[in-house]
């Protein structure tokens, strides 16, 4: 009994290893007759972005390079701690994230390569690039103020900052700090107005919140709808989404709503991007950059603005109608990395002032 | 006497192997109990512990209260008495286990929140507009609904087949004595199920424990959330993992308790006739009540959700891409099929070991395995990938003797994702199987191996058969658990290897419920069809 059990298992072991191989066999199926280097045909993709509208570019790279993608998908902390772990043997190329911070942090480990080619800094502005050309942005997203049409006039609404005015009490809505775009947010006030500055933000903000923050982003404007709230800080994205939801309600919702682009006068609106890194020690970093430079390019882009109502990073690519009908906007001018150097800063301001 | 022995070691050897192994990967946990504290720990305790422990203490209380008050109840309506729809009933008040607990928390949202079916049906068509605040189920109390909701069946389904297999001849002298439904209930029906229900509350407090996607949607902040904030926000995972291994230190606490209750009360079958208990047919407003009573349970916990599911997948459609949908429901049977299948295995081997070497040693021993079902499952991720990616190194020099041109090869394979489902989900099915062996006792066994049959033999002749309910249960526990599993899947699965889960998980984490239903209403599908077979399975074991 026992040794067959053995037995049972070691047959287990061998055969599950050889499924885990098969994806390998499949993508190199032309290597044994042309004797082709494996990195020729694939390339390996671990990521955090997880929208249709990516497997749907993937695809298309595959068409027009012959360059198979495999994906692994998961929140980009645990991506980036099984990279850490698989060392130099990884066998992932690219690192996708849909914030900045977490390409920071996968930097900081020293598990990104330098990638730049003309192409590269041709589509995507010296901004939204890392200063050592670890990582590059792949779309961006603005966090904006969503209103009441009914009770708040847009000439109410100035700046983030003004949402700590006692006028606003009792009226603010916005998601907890666990969210990493709120955590981003934070950052980018810590350095731009320094952490005492933050610190009295937060608080704040914390002090006119209509409720105890709960649900995501959509959740708060449908508060707004509600009557529990006026305001509400989301991602200018999900009220696209909102926007074009296949629930009539929630078109109901936003159409009610106002957008508004905080700051203009000021600093400018906070903006986060999704970009990728190519992984050091990467068997097939040929690849990742050809992939790079393919998600950078005018169709991709285009497709990413058009279904998932993300800003495009190349100017050459006009963002879709909902977003050209918002106008054009001024952003926060804050080197991207700041947001990663200050993230842990943001969640001890969070905490110390009680932001759930 | 010496071939005796001979047996009783190999039994041992074994299950001491299989234990060692399941623990294996727990052990970079524990160990982070003794790091030095960092310099966020400070922070951590200041900000972050007192309270989040408080409301996570709330929510496993009051769940546990409320899973063992619905799943013993059902258990009981099930195990004595004939009702309408009582067949029916029997095994559908499993199903709300198919149902991942954060799908629930979605969907419930969805229904009564400002856009939900009841308030713009009441905005639309009444004109009334209710105040947003009744509607909200975002905080505690929401949260401890959900749980029940979709945990109970864990209590109920350990408990019926506990009750109606064995308590036959106690609830009957009980009858004969004159005693009241009442007065069994309180007497006899808890005191003898109490190794049952315990040991499904324990499961579910575990499921409690250990879930981040309930809490996280409703930001509560509980142990769990602790965990990560620290982890991904403070980007502090020595930190976040010395936090894990306190999570267990509670867990071996609650352990230890559970023992103590359990004594060293034995309730085993009395005689060598294993009757069901025999069914009272209710009538009249008894019987009215109690399919009203199972009705209401089936219908919060599972109709309503998924006719939910149903409403938004027909709205969603063609908007979803589906040309995969086999693919991934395939690989998912697949994972969960074997998972179950080895679970089952290992934990014949480590139960029959523990009841026959009767030492404390070995009772206590198999527990430990529980441990890593307690913390969020990303924590035990990071520990099985360490483990593997060790393994791999070790066996390089295999590798490349057999011209593999890889470094990582076990760690890139299935082999790593269902190894973590076996850690994992031990606990599950060695619940199950403990309490059939429980159940049977030793005498039997005793008996055929006075007679001449060797330990194996008897095993397989005795044991086994007289098993069949709690093997079966254990598999569908499992098979169902796995289905619905997402942080170890994510994050250990090889390249481009889907399922309905990482699917359901991939719209859900975008917040968009409404095209994470096609893959939810697959899981489950695929379960209840599972849930369905095993209970003709069931019934068809000898009376």
């Amino acid at each position: 009994m026992k040794k067959s059990l053995i037995l049972l298992v070691v047959a287990l072991m061998l055969v599950l290893a050889a499924c885990g191989s098969t994806t390998k066999k499949e993508s190199g199926a032309d290597k044994d007759a042309v004797a082709k280097k494996p990195e020729k045909s694939e390339v390996n993709l671990y990521t955090s972005r997880h929208y249709d509208v990516d497997n749907e570019l993937y695809k298309k790279f595959e068409q027009e390079t012959g360059i198979k993608v495999n994906v692994i998908k998961d929140e980009a902390d645990v991506l980036i701690e099984r990279i850490k772990r698989e060392g130099t043997a990884t066998k992932a190329d690219l690192l996708l994230t849909a914030d900045v911070g977490r390409l920071y942090r996968a930097k900081e480990e020293g598990l990104l390569q330098t990638v730049s080619s003309d192409i590269l800094s041709k589509q995507i502005p010296e901004k939204l690039r890392d200063v050592d050309d670890m990582w590059v942005g792949l779309t961006k997203r603005a966090r904006i103020l969503v209103y009441n049409k009914d009770k708040v006039k847009p000439e109410e609404l100035s700046t983030y900052e003004a949402l700590t005015e006692d006028q606003w009490k009792n009226r603010v809505l916005v998601r907890s700090s666990e969210s990493v775009y709120n955590q981003s947010l934070l950052a980018s006030f810590i350095e731009i107005n320094g952490e005492e500055k933050a610190k009295e933000w937060a608080q704040g903000i914390v002090n006119n919140f209509a409720q105890n923050p709960e649900g995501g982003d959509r959740d708060q404007a449908k508060a707004i709808a509600a009557g529990i709230g006026d305001i509400a800080i989301m991602n200018s994205y999900y009220f696209g989404q909102m926007l074009n939801s296949q629930e009539p309600e929630e078109v109901k919702v936003a159409e009610n709503l106002g957008v508004f682009f905080p700051n203009q006068e000021t600093t400018g609106t906070h903006v986060n991007i999704s970009g990728a890194g190519v992984i050091k020690g990467s068997k097939n970093a040929d690849n990742a950059l050809k992939l790079l430079e393919f998600l950078t390019g005018e169709e991709a882009q285009g497709e990413f603005a058009s279904a998932n109502y993300e800003f495009p990073v190349n100017h050459n690519v006009a963002p879709s109608e909902l977003l050209k009908s918002w106008g054009e906007f001024k952003e926060q001018d804050i080197p991207l990395s700041t947001l990663g150097e200050n993230n842990a800063k943001a969640i001890m301001i969070f905490n110390e002032v009680g932001w759930k | 006497m010496n071939k005796h022995l001979a047996n009783v070691n190999g039994w041992t050897i074994g299950a001491v192997l299989i234990i060692i192994l399941l623990f294996l990967p727990n052990v970079s946990i524990v160990t982070g109990v003794f790091s030095p504290a960092s310099e966020n720990w400070t922070h951590i305790k200041e900000f972050m512990l007192l309270n989040y422990i408080k409301s996570s203490l709330t929510l496993v209380f009051f769940t546990a209260l409320f899973t063992i008050a619905i799943g013993l109840s059902l258990a009981w309506l099930i195990a004595q008495y004939d009702f309408p729809l009582r067949n029916f009933m029997k095994w559908a008040l499993i199903l709300p286990l198919s149902i991942p607990p954060f799908i629930g928390a979605y969907t419930y949202h969805g229904i009564i929140n400002y856009t939900g079916v009841i308030q713009k049906t009441l905005r639309n068509h009444f004109d009334v507009t209710p105040n947003p605040a009744y509607f909200d189920i975002m905080n505690v109390p929401g949260a401890i609904f959900i749980y029940t909701l979709f945990l109970y069946p864990y209590v109920y389904m350990i408990t019926r087949i506990f009750l109606s297999h064995q308590s036959a001849s106690l609830i009957e002298s009980a009858r004969t004595l004159g005693k009241g439904p009442l007065e069994i209930f309180f007497r006899v029906v808890i005191p003898i199920s109490r190794v049952s229900i315990i040991g499904g509350a324990s499961l579910v407090v575990l499921e409690v424990l250990n879930d981040y996607g309930v809490v996280k949607y409703f930001g509560i902040q509980t142990f769990s959330t602790a965990i990560f904030q620290t982890w991904f926000g403070l980007g502090d995972l020595d930190a976040a993992i010395k936090l894990a291994a306190s999570l267990m230190g509670i867990v071996i606490f609650i352990l230890v308790i559970e023992r103590l209750l359990r004594g060293g009360k034995q309730f085993s079958y009395s005689t060598t006739k294993v009757r069901p208990l025999p069914l009272v047919r209710l009538k009249g407003r008894k019987a009215v009540f109690a399919t009203l009573y199972t009705l209401v349970i089936f219908s919060v916990a599972f109709l309503i959700p998924i006719l939910q599911l149903i409403d938004w997948v027909i709205l969603t459609f063609g908007k979803v891409p589906m040309h995969d949908v086999l693919f991934y429901t395939k690989n998912s049977v697949i994972v969960a099929g074997l998972g179950a299948f080895l679970i089952i295995v290992f934990s014949l081997v480590v139960g029959n070991f523990s009841r026959v070497v009767n030492h404390k040693f070995a009772k206590i021993l198999p527990k430990l395995t529980v441990l890593g079902y307690s913390i969020p499952g990303v924590v035990v991720a990071v520990a099985v990938i360490t483990t593997f990616i060790a393994l791999d190194r070790f066996l390089a020099p295999v590798y490349q003797y057999f011209g593999m041109d890889s470094e990582l090869v076990l760690s890139v394979s299935l082999f790593m994702l269902i190894s973590a489902y076996v850690i994992r989900f031990f606990a599950i099915g060695y619940n199950s199987i403990e309490s059939g062996f429980d159940k049977i006792g030793t005498d039997f066994r005793d008996a055929s191996r006075m007679l001449g049959a060797n330990s194996l033999r008897t095993f397989f002749k005795i044991d086994v058969p007289m098993m069949k309910g709690a093997i079966i249960s254990g598999f569908i526990l499992v098979f169902v658990d796995i289905l619905k599993e997402i942080p170890l899947t994510l994050i250990l699965r090889p390249f481009n290897y889907d399922t309905l889960a990482t699917k359901a998980f991939q719209y859900a984490s975008d917040e968009k419920i409404m095209e994470a239903s096609q893959a939810s209403l697959l899981i489950v599908g695929v379960s209840t069809i599972a849930i369905f077979v095993f209970h003709k399975l069931l019934r068809e074991e000898p009376k």
